[in-house]
């Protein structure tokens, strides 16, 4: 409990003095709040158009699964990679610190993270209800509400684990964000190649960590009558349904990638020098 | 019981044999308690490695090695927290101020509040503590450093190269410290390559040489471990291309002063005659008191590219 104490001390100190840390998380608070607006004035103008709890929990989590996944990923990025350039990782272990302390003072960055982005967009947006004309209803949070909110935490989970491990691999932040970038769109390629194959081959592509991520954090998965409803209109249309992974198949993937990419960079930082 | 032992501590770089570097070959030295062990080599030949190894920031290939009797991962950790040290150039943090980086090595180190602004008195820092670490001189980071590396009061303090960069009144204070801290009893362990530093700070030393200890022992023991005499000659050129044929000598210097040549053997009286039969007669021939420096540039031959380096 007292290490527990001592690595969460340190590493908020280290957090609270960083420039980066706070532009980061005050661009995305004010995108956030910039959404929020957009969504009270429209219900201001147009008495049909509601931004109110529980319908609007979708409009208010779409912060959570979408732009703050990249902002958790480069903001855990800036906070462990330079551990290595500047050799400050390497000092917090000459002063005392095991390299496995020093992993776990970054796994509960990686969880403040996760909270913060995911209470970030709540916080803002629920805020916002609270000067909307619209009614709500008569719950304030839904089953479907709280599985999306579930899938988005899973979604910051697995891309902030993804970052921490490619801090620890590559060591450099510059290089480890554009890995993490390069891989974004290399899986998309690869997905995209293999679509033109076999049905059996493309379903892999489902299984792929982005994609993962992606698919948790579309309100589409959560939200049924919402995916029947698009369905419907594409039927009109002539094109193809949509269709997803089950929520319960993706939680498990994104769990899984989550506990493989922490072993790797738990395994990395154990064995390689500092 | 030492604080530190190592026992054929062993790091090589690198897997396969043909490409790998063998960092640290076999290293076994002992460290008492109240020493101020100097350990000394050029620059490359694993020194601040096998100081890597002992505070655990490099992970050995080979050999073992005990802190205050530690050699198991849960009691290094703990024997750690009685060890303070600094390696190579400071390291914290450059957007944080001098005393916030001491908050962070305090934490770790499980110390007070108080105990930073005595370490921050200590190393002359208070007035700059609270500017950030980014904007510091080098002499200041290596104060700082100092700072951090005794905010526990440790048992035993590393040192690695504390020494470089600094301007002489820098070393001057950095060598005032180290007495302080020796004074007070603390087992100092000293890596450097500024011989005269050592050799007027430590009371033992190792001498290492790619990767291997080539000498070590008490400043006395390796100092006095040769014999060494100067000669001169009228023909100094003649004088040492003679000397170098001599099987008996073990290394051949010129000096300002003449000629200095290590010997197995303390004969001068069978080298004179060897000299005169090469047709070199002597004006000058008297044993050398050898130096620290004498002492490591003959046991260390061939790995500097030039003597500036030793002097740098």
């Amino acid at each position: 409990m007292k290490t527990l104490s001592v690595l969460l001390r340190i590493e908020l100190l280290k957090t609270a003095k960083r420039r980066a840390f706070w532009v980061a998380v005050g661009i995305f608070a004010a995108i956030q709040t910039i959404s929020t607006v957009d969504g009270v004035r429209t219900a201001q103008r147009y008495p049909n158009m509601t931004f109110a709890l529980p319908d609007s929990w979708p409009d208010i989590l779409f912060g959570a699964s979408g732009p703050a996944l990249f902002f958790a990923a480069v903001v855990m990025i800036l906070l462990f990679a330079p551990e290595f350039s500047w050799r400050t990782g390497r000092q917090n272990v000459i002063d005392g610190l095991s390299k496995e302390r020093l992993y776990a003072a970054k796994v509960i960055v990686l969880a403040g993270l996760v909270l913060l982005f995911l209470a970030t967009p709540i916080v803002i947006g629920v805020g916002g209800t609270l000067f909307s004309p619209s009614e709500g209803g008569p719950e304030i949070i839904r089953s479907t509400d709280l599985s999306f909110l579930g899938g988005s935490a899973l979604n910051l989970l697995l891309f902030g684990s993804a970052a921490l491990m490619l801090s620890a691999l590559v060591r450099s932040a510059g290089p480890a964000l554009g890995v993490l970038f390069l891989y974004v769109i290399i899986e998309q390629a690869i997905g995209e190649l293999i679509a033109r194959g076999s049905e059996t081959i493309r379903g892999v592509t489902e299984y792929f960590p982005f994609n993962v991520a992606q698919d948790l954090g579309e309100n589409l998965v959560h939200y049924p009558e919402a995916l029947a409803a698009q369905n419907a209109f594409r039927a009109e249309r002539g094109l193809p349904p949509l269709e997803f992974l089950d929520v319960k198949v993706l939680a498990i993937a994104a769990l899984a990638y989550t506990a493989i990419f922490l072993v790797i960079a738990f395994l990395s930082m154990r064995k390689r020098d500092l | 019981m030492p604080i530190i032992q190592t026992h054929e501590l062993t790091k090589r770089y690198g897997r396969r044999a043909a490409k790998s570097v063998l960092a640290v070959d076999q290293v076994s030295f002992a460290v008492e308690e109240g020493q101020v062990f100097g350990f000394l080599g050029p620059n490359g030949s694993g020194k601040t490695t096998t100081i890597g190894m002992l505070v655990g920031i490099i992970n050995p290939t080979g050999g073992s090695f005990q802190l205050f009797g530690a050699s198991d991962p849960k009691g290094l950790l703990a024997a750690r927290s009685r060890v303070g040290a600094t390696l190579e150039t400071p390291n914290f943090y450059p957007y944080m101020s001098g005393r916030d980086n001491l908050r962070i090595a305090a934490a770790i180190k499980g110390v007070g509040r108080p105990r930073i602004e005595e370490c921050l008195e200590l190393v002359g820092l208070a007035d700059r503590a609270k500017h950030r670490f980014a904007t510091y001189s080098l002499g200041m980071k290596q104060r700082l450093a100092l700072a951090a590396t005794m905010l526990n009061d440790p048992e035993l303090i590393i040192l690695d190269e504390p020494a470089n960069g600094l301007d002489p009144q820098g070393m001057r204070e950095i060598r005032e410290i180290i007495h302080i801290l020796a004074g007070r009893g603390k087992t100092i362990f000293l890596s450097s390559h500024l011989l005269w530093e050592v050799e007027r700070t430590c009371s033992h030393v190792a001498i290492v040489r790619k990767g291997r200890i080539v000498a070590s022992g008490t400043v006395e023991e390796v100092v006095s471990g040769g014999t060494s005499v100067l000669l001169r000659a009228a023909d100094e050129d003649a004088l040492v291309a003679a000397l170098e044929g001599y099987p008996e000598a073990t290394s051949v210097r010129r000096s300002d002063d003449g000629v200095l040549v290590s010997l197995g053997s303390d004969d001068f009286a069978a080298l004179n005659r060897y000299l005169a039969g090469q047709g070199i007669h002597l004006s000058h021939l008297a044993p050398h008191r050898q130096s620290l420096e004498d002492v490591f540039i003959d046991l260390t031959r061939g790995d500097f590219d030039s003597m500036t380096e030793i002097a740098s």
